[in-house]
């Protein structure tokens, strides 16, 4: 149900059966290893090439949530994937190996909730019964099309942020038995928000202001405190974002205490590794949510959390000729039933 | 940025960048001046080594040894980038192991390597001086031009 | 390479006594400008090597220094035909001439051909 501008209710709270993430070797040595379902301890994964390493990463995740429920692809309705690769082609071929009817979703790394909130909605109205959603990003891959070759030797500056090798899936469903588990209560769609900023390598300055028009949009739709949540966490701000929107959000009267306010690109690292300002891309906030942050609430950490992915809607040709970065973010909200 | 970039952004824009840049960090430029100057350093030191290596054991003179020193110094720099040590020293160093010859044989050979999945002859062969090219072009292009500036002051009598 | 050696200056024919002594007194004459600390000189039939080491934080001048040493030398000694460096390599290779010239065995004719290899590799600079 549409409630306030651009928000909406799901009355019949969908439910995620089950959740699967998988990583790369950087991940592995990261804070989260104990929360991915598989790691990689090689970039290439088995495969000949990064993009098909990237593929399966995410038909590793999708097997392994499904498995988990001992659900087989056939019985899921409808798959909703997508990652920051030229014409979203890793997600789509992993559809090709699944046979599930598919849509392919572009929203840079908010993709990971632009996929959940349509699973939820698709779910939520009988549009299916069984939904699949995940995101994916390949450090090397994703690197290779928007920036230099991973070998050259150009310093980053420190606004830069570290392209998550990793993807996560989720198996969203109308199951009536919903005790124990988390649903999915409302989504908040953003729209898309361009503060001028040009430079790449810093996203997350740029994606600060469409984190914190979505999260303000939240709060007014839904008319709640934000208080209501036990955790609001960001897709991959990282340093820069995160602290410029937590000025944002203050600025604009909202009372989010800083503990309650964390991002994934920050969760995902230890202080030590050398990532700069925090982890991004898609797979960033999809990994973290699908394995961290849903294992967390299973075990009571936290009960209610909304989760705001951020994206910025680039490509290497449009930073090249000087067109400013344009930012989107999509806030889901998760309650343990 | 100029102020001419400026003065496109609404004020909204502009208000947001402000806000945007308290919580920026900023390049330590000092630090990375001194680092480069380090590293570049001692890249300069193991090429002056490599000459006179060349001088003692070839027969090179001063100025005829500067060839295979290039030559070894690229090759060395390819070996670092294959084995992928070079990123490495690049993001410690900044300018300076991207200045000297060893960042040009870096920028061609990881080109190489991140293209080669997709064949040989369109991958590697296409991709090679992708970055490398600018440098090749530009440096060709500046080089014809100051022959060309002395070439004039030379049949002009000036030199 | 950056100490002295202060090799003596020699001729490809030991019996010429004018070429030692031109020899020597090249050697003495280089030696007392400022911006050079190591001569070597080598006395052909024809040719005479010169070969030089500038301190460090004169090698700005180098073009310089070059020029004024062939300058005097052209000055003080009309007729004679130099070869001036200010090269390494050549620098050795004079040494290592002059070491081999003190070998009785080792002939004038040699040595005349070694100092013409020396020469051919200066030219051969660009």
């Amino acid at each position: 149900m549409l409630i306030g501008r651009q928000s909406w209710q799901f009355a019949n709270r969908p439910v995620i059966e089950s959740w699967a993430s998988s990583g790369g070797p950087f991940e592995a040595e990261g804070n989260l290893a104990a929360d991915f379902d598989i790691l990689h301890d090689d970039l290439w994964m088995g495969q000949d090439s990064y993009e098909k390493a990237h593929r399966h990463l995410l038909e590793e995740a999708i097997n392994s949530a499904l498995q988990k429920v001992n659900l087989s692809k056939e019985d899921m309705h409808f798959m909703l994937a997508g990652d920051l690769i030229n014409q979203i082609t890793p997600s789509s071929f992993a559809a090709r190996t699944m046979q599930i009817p598919y849509f392919g979703l572009f929203g840079a790394c908010s993709t990971s909730m632009e996929g959940l909130a349509l699973a939820s909605f698709i779910v939520n109205y009988q549009g299916a019964k069984k939904t699949i959603t995940g995101a994916s990003s390949h450090n090397s891959a994703v690197e290779k099309q928007f920036r230099y070759p991973t070998e050259y030797g150009g310093q980053k500056p420190p606004t830069a942020q570290w392209t998550v090798t990793g993807a996560g899936a989720a198996v969203v469903t109308d199951n009536p038995d919903k005790s124990g588990k988390p649903v999915t209560t409302s989504a908040t769609i953003g729209k898309v928000v361009d503060m001028g900023l040009s430079d790449p390598f810093n996203m997350g300055g740029a994606m600060a202001p469409a984190a914190a028009d979505t999260i303000i949009s939240h709060f007014k739709d839904l008319n709640i405190e934000p208080s209501y949540y036990d955790l609001i966490v960001t897709g991959d701000l990282g340093r820069i974002g995160q602290e410029t929107t937590y000025e944002l959000l203050h600025q604009s009267g909202l009372n989010i205490t800083r503990n309650q306010f964390q991002d994934c690109g920050l969760l995902i690292y230890k202080d030590d590794q050398p990532v700069q300002s925090g982890g991004s891309g898609a797979g960033c906030s999809a990994s973290v949510l699908y394995g961290h942050l849903l294992n967390q609430m299973k075990k009571g950490v936290y009960n209610r959390i909304l989760v705001v992915a951020t994206g910025a809607l680039l490509s290497p040709l449009s930073f090249q000729q000087k067109e400013s970065i344009p930012c989107i973010a999509h806030a889901v909200s998760i309650e343990m039933n | 940025m100029g102020d001419k970039k400026k003065q496109k952004l609404t004020p909204e824009q502009q208000q947001y960048q402000q806000l945007e840049q308290k919580h920026e960090l900023k390049r330590p430029v000092v630090k990375n001046c001194i680092k480069a100057f380090l590293v570049g350093g001692t890249i300069c030191l193991i090429g002056q080594a490599i000459t006179y290596f060349y001088i003692y054991f070839f027969n090179f003179t001063e100025q005829t040894a500067g060839n295979p020193t290039v030559a070894t110094m690229i090759f060395i720099s390819m070996l670092l980038t294959g084995f992928g040590i070079y990123d490495h020293i690049g993001q410690f160093a900044g300018a300076g192991s991207a200045v000297p010859v060893t960042g040009f044989g870096n920028s061609v050979i990881s080109a190489a390597i991140e293209h080669r999945t997709e064949g040989f002859v369109l991958g590697v062969g296409g991709n090679m001086f992708k970055l490398a090219g600018t440098v090749i072009l530009f440096g060709v292009f500046s080089a014809f031009i100051v022959a060309l500036v002395k070439t004039l002051l030379t049949m002009m009598g000036v030199l | 390479m950056i100490q002295s050696i202060n090799p003596e200056a020699g001729a490809t024919n030991d019996f010429d006594d004018k070429n030692v002594k031109l020899a020597e007194k090249v050697k003495k004459d280089i030696q007392s400008l400022d911006e050079i600390y190591d001569v070597a000189v080598i006395a052909g039939k024809e040719d005479t090597l010169v070969a030089y080491k500038v301190k460090h934080m004169k090698r700005f001048g180098m073009k310089r220094i070059e020029k004024e040493i062939n300058k005097k030398l052209e000055k003080n000694y009309p007729g004679e035909n130099f070869i001036v460096s200010s090269d390494f390599k050549i620098f050795i290779e004079a040494v290592e001439l002059r070491e081999r010239m003190k070998d009785p065995a080792y002939s004038e004719k040699k040595a005349e051909k070694q100092l013409q290899r020396i020469i051919s590799l200066k030219k051969e600079m660009t």
